[in-house]
Formats: structure tokens, C-alpha cells, sequence
């Protein structure tokens, strides 16, 4: 998946950081906008970037959704704009991973009506994050580290390999903390489908080839971990 | 010799702390509008009035026991209590004499002891003669038995509960900002009445062959018709005196409408005015609060998370739209902009306020709201919201304490996306608190069940939360492994089982909301309980 293209519309205050990551983690992407001051904005910071009208349902195809693209990111100023983005997009590759961000909380619904994967809402976050601030301040760095990894802290999802000792083994006896100094944060057990259990003790799942693992620590622990299980990368 | 002890006491008074602690108690209970205390004696008062009149009225017709003579005995006491008090707390005396005394010595004149006693007389003399002493003396009055002939001033018993009842103030307050356009009527009506009531003496008297015997007769018509209200007692027989009658009723009804719309447009004036007086005692009332700079998306799903925890806090926005929508879900909303010192005083910067939330759209007016909030106040704590990554720095330097920013937040979280999408789930799922799967920090207080106890011994597993870390300033742990730097604290991930809990530890626990609420109700009792076991003991 790493080496597919990923289109970001929209090159403004609410995807800077993204774009960033984004090159940072090397991930081939183009940068388009329908406005030409945004575009020669972006090629001075030496970005990939192509004026595009998001509206032209040929301009989407001859960009590469529905062949090259794979991911496509709708982070256009208005909810209306990126419905409709949504809606095209969509029209033109049924396994195209879309996400959207969102202004106004009734605009969620029409964007996952349109057919966004996910949805970001930057506000609610924003808020959620203020409000733990103000209640439990000492959690926040916390959140900040194990949710985005920022320093050595990181989330990492773990799929568990062919021949993998893990496979057939109970969650409960999965003792990462122990072993491996790792967090255990949640299970998808494909028998059940994939939603996130996360883990709390109140159910234990089978590890199949194919789970996927969710687990907190340190990126060292994480890598010895990875290994030891058999993982390659 | 007179003049010295006279001075002495005076100094003695001014020094001694017990003075002055019993006359500030008099002064919560009886004048001090933001005490509770008064509130309290306002109630009682207002009670012991309704009470005493009506125990009046019903002697009027009914045997009463000796109970009801006891009653007014006690109301009697209270009230010539309250006025003592009152007029003690009026002035100080000693301070006169003080003042008096140092003035004299300045100047370098002689002090004379009677201009300061007639200084302190006319002073109390201005207690004694302003309004609402007159009707309390006129309330006491009554009491006196053998002056029946009072009763008359039962009534004003009830005019006590004035003082009571800020309603009954707000009424006169506006009533009195009307004075000019109230006795202007007052002198047209005058004028209309005698006009009439001296035509309808001079048509309608008995040699005519009207009803009206006299002028007190005719005053009297002309009220009743002037007011629309007619009785019909005396009726116009003559047909001057039915001019006359038509004349002062058209009149009369212009008189109404004109005093109706004097006191609505009074009330609607004064109305706005009485409105930014209760919003103020409102924030007044408020410790701990939060002051919410900016109304939009962001400050609005703050305000709702922290009205659903019931935490005081106080919206400032500029635009009308936003403050309405605060208005309409029942927040303290000041519609004014926050960037001013005297809004974000009126907002209780220095007084009640712990928090400054600035969550504008526009980062320059972010910037100007922390810079003003730290200006204003050194000590309290600043959480703002940056939407664009170079304005960080600067908001650091006017000395905001946390900042947040929601594009970058949502930037890393689309990251996250691409290569770990199930770790989007899960930060997705944490980050909302939607799934009541969360991150919850718990402090271990003194002399609860886990204070002095192992992670192995305390076995969290059994109340389904599980420890993710603990965040502690205690030096104790400094060798323990994993240890992250957190502001002046540390957080230790994933601890190992043999490392003990101490007072002031911070749990961090992954675990639904009940979980973790079970968790701190347990904390809380045993803590509560080995308190009493070592107060009974």
C-alpha cells in the first residue's frame, strides 16, 4: 500500500500537517487545488502539486482515481465541496479509500452518505482535547504520545503472520506487558468480522493468521516484538 | 478628662479585632447585598413580616390565645433589634471621633468634643430620618398597645418587605428614573381634576338639581371618572354636567394611556440594564471557572462537554448570533469583545476564574486574548487554540500554557490512516470518548486502599480497567524503568507488578467509564472510612 499514490485536495491550514507527515514518511502523494495562487504557493515549498477543477469528472480520471490512486483525501475548505468530491470519486472507483474532513457535524452523515471511508472532524478533536486539558491535564501528554507518536511512544497494529507462533493462541495469554513491555490496546478478530475489540478484560479471542493486534510501547519493544513473532518488514 | 477617655475608647474601638469581627457579621446579615447570610435574614424577615400581619388581622374579628401576645412580643424585639443594629452599623462612631481628633491635630486647632458629638448626632439623625428607617419605626409602632389609634400603620409592615425583596427595588429604581415625565402627569391630572370636580360642583349641586353636595363630593366624582372606573354612585343630571363627564372621560382615557406607556418604556429601557446586573451577580457567584473566549464549533463543543459536567464556566463572543445560541441553552454569555481588560474582569479573570480557554478561528485575536488574560493575571492557567503551526511559538510568548491545534491533530490522525488503519480505529474511538472506551486518570489520595500497595497486590484486572501507566512527582520511583519526562512529573509506562502505589500517584487506565468510576467510588470510601476508623480510635 505504501507505494500507491495518495491525492490530497485541498492545500490549505488544515492539510499542512498532514502533507507533512506525509513526506516525511515517503509516501508518494500529489497536492491539487483549483486555485492557482495555492498551487504556486505549494511548488515553492517544492511539493507535487497539479491545478485541478475537482468538479471535471474526466480531470479525476485522467489524475488516476480510479487506477493509479488508491487513497484520496478530501480536505476542501466547505463540506459541500468535499461531498461532492466524495460523490465523484466514489462514482469512478468503488475501492478507493476516501477520507474526509468535516466542518459541521450534520455535514458527517452526508459525507458518509456520499461514500467517505472516514471521517476527521478537526473541531470535535480540538474540543475533546481542550476539555481534557481542563479536567485531566495530566493524561494529555499522554494521549498526545500514545495516540500520535510523537516521541518514543507509539501505536502500532500488528498482523499476524503465516506460521506465526501466535497463531491459535488465547489473548489472555498473550502476557505482552510482561514479555514484551508492550500495551495491549485492542484485537480485530477476523472470525467476528473487523471490528476493534479493545482489549478490557472482558473477552478473550483466539489469535488467528490475520488478526491484527493493536499494541502501545516503546519503538524498540515494538520492532523486538515484531520479529519475534515473525514479522518482516 | 472627658475628651481623653472619650479618645480612648475610640482607639480601643478601631483596634480591637472582636469589635470589628462581630460588626462585620452584622454587617453580612443585615447590608452586605453579596453575602448569604443576608439572603438567609431576608427570607426570615420576610416570613416574621407576613406572619405578624396576618396574626394582626386576625385579632381584628377573632379571641386570640396568649401565644399570638407572645408572637408580637418577639416580632416587636427583632425589629427594634434590626434597627438598632441598623443604625449602629450606619456610621462609625469612633471613626468620626478619629478623624476629627486628627484633623484638629493638623490643623492645629483645639478639639472640641461637642462638634464631634454633634457630628455623630447628625449622621445618626440622617439614619433616623431616611425612608426606609421612617417605615421600619413606623412597623415597630404598632407594638405599643395602648396606641390603638397605629394600627393604621399595620400596613406598613408590609412595606418593609421592600427592603427585602429586589424586585420591589427594581420597580422603584425605575419609577424614579421617570421622575420628570411621571410628575409632569401628576400636575396634568391634578390640573384635569379640579378643572372637572369644580364644573361638576358648579352643574350638578343640589340647587341645580344634581347629587353633588359639596367639593369633597365633586373630588371625589372626578377620580372615580377620570380612572375609567365609573361606580355610578353619583351620576350627571344636568347636560353641562354630562358635557362635562364626557369631556373627563375622553381626558381620563388619555391620562392611562399616556402613564401605561411611561412605565412600559421605563421598564423596557431599564430592562437590559437589570439583565447585565443579574448576569453579573451570576458570575460573581461562580469560583473555579473557566472564561471561554470565542463561540463557534470549537466553543461550543467545549461548552457543552463542561455544562454536562457541570462546571461553571463564562462565554465572551462578539457576534449576536453565537451569544444568542449560549443564551438559548442556558450559559453565562457576555456579548462583548474578550480583548478588552474590563470584559475579561467583568468575566471574573481575577476573581473565580482558573482557566482561560482562547478557541477563536483567528490566531491574532488568540494571541491579543493570552497576552491580555496573562497581563491581567500572572497565575492563571491559559489553554489556547493555534490554527496555523508558526503561530505556536508566538502564542508560547504571550504565555499561553497549553496550546491545541485541530489541524494538526486531525493531519496526524489522516496520517495515521494510510499505514495502520485499525490504529486509527483505536485512536479514533479514544479520541471521542464515544464508544465510553477511555484514557482516565485517577489520583491516589491519602490513606486509600491503594496507597502503600504493590501493582501486583492491587490487581487491576479485577475491576476490568487496565493500568496503562502512572504519573508521578514522587522521587521514590526515579529508578524504576520506563520513565518518560512529563513536565515536572514522570509517567511510567506499563509498571512493573513490585512497584508501590504512594499518595499523589496518578493511575492512568484503559477502561470503560464505569469501570473507572467503580475504581474511584473505592477510593473515596476507603479513604473516608480509615478517616473516621482513626478519628473514633
Amino acid at each position: 500500500m505504501d507505494n500507491e499514490l495518495i491525492a490530497i485536495f485541498g492545500y490549505n491550514s488544515m492539510s499542512f500537517e498532514l502533507i507533512a507527515q506525509l513526506i516525511e514518511k515517503q509516501n508518494p502523494l500529489v497536492i491539487l487545488d483549483d486555485d492557482p495562487i495555492k498551487i504556486e504557493q505549494a511548488e515553492q515549498k517544492n511539493l507535487p502539486t497539479q491545478l485541478l477543477d475537482y468538479r471535471q469528472d474526466n480531470d479525476l480520471i485522467s489524475l488516476g482515481i480510479g487506477s493509479e490512486v488508491k487513497t484520496l483525501f478530501c480536505f476542501l475548505e466547505h463540506d459541500s465541496e468535499n461531498v461532492f468530491l466524495t460523490l465523484s470519486a466514489r462514482a469512478l472507483d468503488k475501492q478507493l479509500n476516501i477520507i474526509s474532513i468535516v466542518n459541521d457535524p450534520d455535514a458527517a452523515e452526508k459525507l458518509l452518505a456520499a461514500g467517505a471511508n472516514k471521517i476527521i472532524d478537526p473541531y470535535e478533536i480540538c474540543s475533546n482535547k481542550v476539555y481534557q486539558l481542563l479536567t485531566k491535564p495530566s493524561i494529555t501528554w499522554i494521549l498526545d504520545q500514545a495516540v500520535f507518536g510523537r516521541a518514543d511512544l507509539h501505536m502500532a497494529e500488528i498482523t499476524i503472520p503465516v506460521h506465526s507462533v501466535l497463531d491459535q493462541t488465547l489473548t489472555s495469554q498473550l502476557s505482552l506487558n510482561k514479555r514484551y513491555n508492550l500495551f495491549l490496546v485492542g484485537v480485530v478478530d477476523k472470525e467476528l468480522g473487523d471490528k476493534l475489540y479493545f482489549s478490557l478484560g472482558e473477552q478473550d479471542h483466539t489469535l488467528d493468521v490475520g488478526d491484527i493486534l493493536v499494541i502501545l510501547g516503546a519503538n524498540r519493544d515494538i520492532r523486538k516484538f515484531k520479529k519475534e513473532i515473525g514479522v518482516f518488514e | 478628662m472627658l475628651t481623653r477617655l472619650t479618645l480612648y475608647l475610640a482607639y480601643s474601638f478601631k483596634t480591637s479585632t472582636r469589635y470589628q469581627i462581630i460588626k462585620t457579621f452584622f454587617y453580612d446579615l443585615l447590608e452586605n447585598p453579596h453575602s448569604r447570610l443576608k439572603s438567609g435574614f431576608d427570607v426570615f424577615m420576610i416570613v416574621l413580616v407576613i406572619s405578624s400581619v396576618f396574626s394582626l388581622i386576625y385579632e381584628v374579628q377573632n379571641e386570640v390565645g396568649i401565644w399570638a401576645v407572645y408572637f408580637e412580643h418577639f416580632v416587636v424585639f427583632i425589629f427594634i433589634s434590626e434597627y438598632l443594629l441598623r443604625a449602629w452599623l450606619y456610621s462609625d462612631i469612633h471613626n468620626l471621633i478619629i478623624k476629627h481628633y486628627e484633623n484638629s491635630e493638623y490643623l492645629g486647632i483645639p478639639f472640641r468634643l461637642h462638634k464631634v458629638f454633634t457630628l455623630i448626632i447628625s449622621s445618626k439623625l440622617s439614619y433616623i430620618f431616611s425612608p426606609s428607617a421612617i417605615i421600619d419605626i413606623l412597623a415597630i409602632l404598632p407594638g405599643y398597645r395602648p396606641l390603638r389609634i397605629l394600627r393604621i400603620f399595620l400596613i406598613f409592615r408590609l412595606f418593609k418587605l421592600l427592603r427585602y425583596s429586589q424586585s420591589t427595588q427594581m420597580f422603584i429604581g425605575v419609577l424614579s428614573s421617570k421622575r420628570f415625565e411621571l410628575t409632569t402627569l401628576a400636575f396634568l391630572m391634578g390640573f384635569l381634576i379640579f378643572i372637572a370636580s369644580t364644573a361638576i360642583y358648579m352643574f350638578e349641586n343640589q340647587n341645580m338639581g344634581g347629587q353633588i353636595t359639596d367639593l369633597y363630593d365633586a373630588f371625589y366624582w372626578a377620580v372615580v371618572t377620570i380612572s375609567t372606573v365609573g361606580y355610578g354612585d353619583i351620576t350627571p343630571a344636568t347636560t353641562g354636567g354630562r358635557l362635562v363627564t364626557t369631556a373627563l372621560i375622553i381626558s381620563g382615557l388619555g391620562v392611562l394611556a399616556f402613564f401605561t406607556s411611561i412605565i412600559v418604556a421605563a421598564f423596557n429601557e431599564k430592562m437590559s440594564e437589570f439583565q447585565d446586573e443579574r448576569l453579573q451577580v451570576r458570575i460573581e457567584k461562580c469560583t473555579n471557572s473557566t472564561i471561554l473566549c470565542g463561540f463557534g464549533r470549537v466553543g461550543q463543543e467545549i461548552a457543552q462537554q463542561l455544562y454536562a459536567t457541570k462546571l461553571n464556566f463564562v462565554v465572551i463572543d462578539q457576534n449576536e448570533q453565537h451569544i444568542a445560541l449560549a443564551q438559548k441553552k442556558g450559559y453565562i454569555a457576555l456579548h462583548d469583545d474578550a480583548t478588552k481588560n474590563t470584559v475579561l474582569e467583568q468575566a471574573g479573570i481575577n476573581h473565580g476564574a482558573n482557566t482561560i480557554l482562547c478557541t477563536t478561528g483567528d490566531d491574532v485575536t488568540n494571541v491579543y486574548i493570552t497576552l491580555t488574560s496573562r497581563y491581567l493575571n500572572p497565575d492563571i492557567n491559559i489553554i489556547s487554540r493555534a490554527n496555523r503551526e508558526d503561530n505556536v511559538k508566538k502564542l508560547y510568548q504571550a504565555g499561553a500554557n497549553y496550546i491545541v491545534q485541530p489541524f494538526t491533530a486531525a493531519g496526524l490522525l489522516a496520517v495515521e490512516y494510510i499505514g495502520q488503519p485499525v490504529a486509527f480505529e483505536a485512536i479514533h474511538g479514544i479520541l471521542h470518548d464515544n464508544k465510553d472506551v477511555q484514557i482516565e486518570a485517577l489520583t491516589i489520595s491519602k490513606n486509600c486502599f491503594l496507597d502503600g500497595i504493590s501493582l501486583k497486590e492491587a490487581n487491576f484486572d479485577q475491576y476490568k480497567a487496565r493500568l496503562m501507566g502512572i504519573v508521578s512527582a514522587n522521587p521514590i520511583h526515579a529508578k524504576r524503568r520506563n520513565r518518560y519526562k512529563l513536565r515536572n512529573q514522570h509517567f511510567y509506562f506499563n509498571p512493573d507488578p513490585k512497584f508501590v502505589l504512594h499518595e499523589g500517584d496518578i493511575l492512568v487506565l484503559f477502561g470503560r467509564q464505569l469501570s473507572v468510576d467503580h475504581l474511584q467510588d473505592l477510593i473515596e470510601t476507603s479513604r473516608l472510612r480509615r478517616k473516621t476508623r482513626w478519628t473514633t480510635n
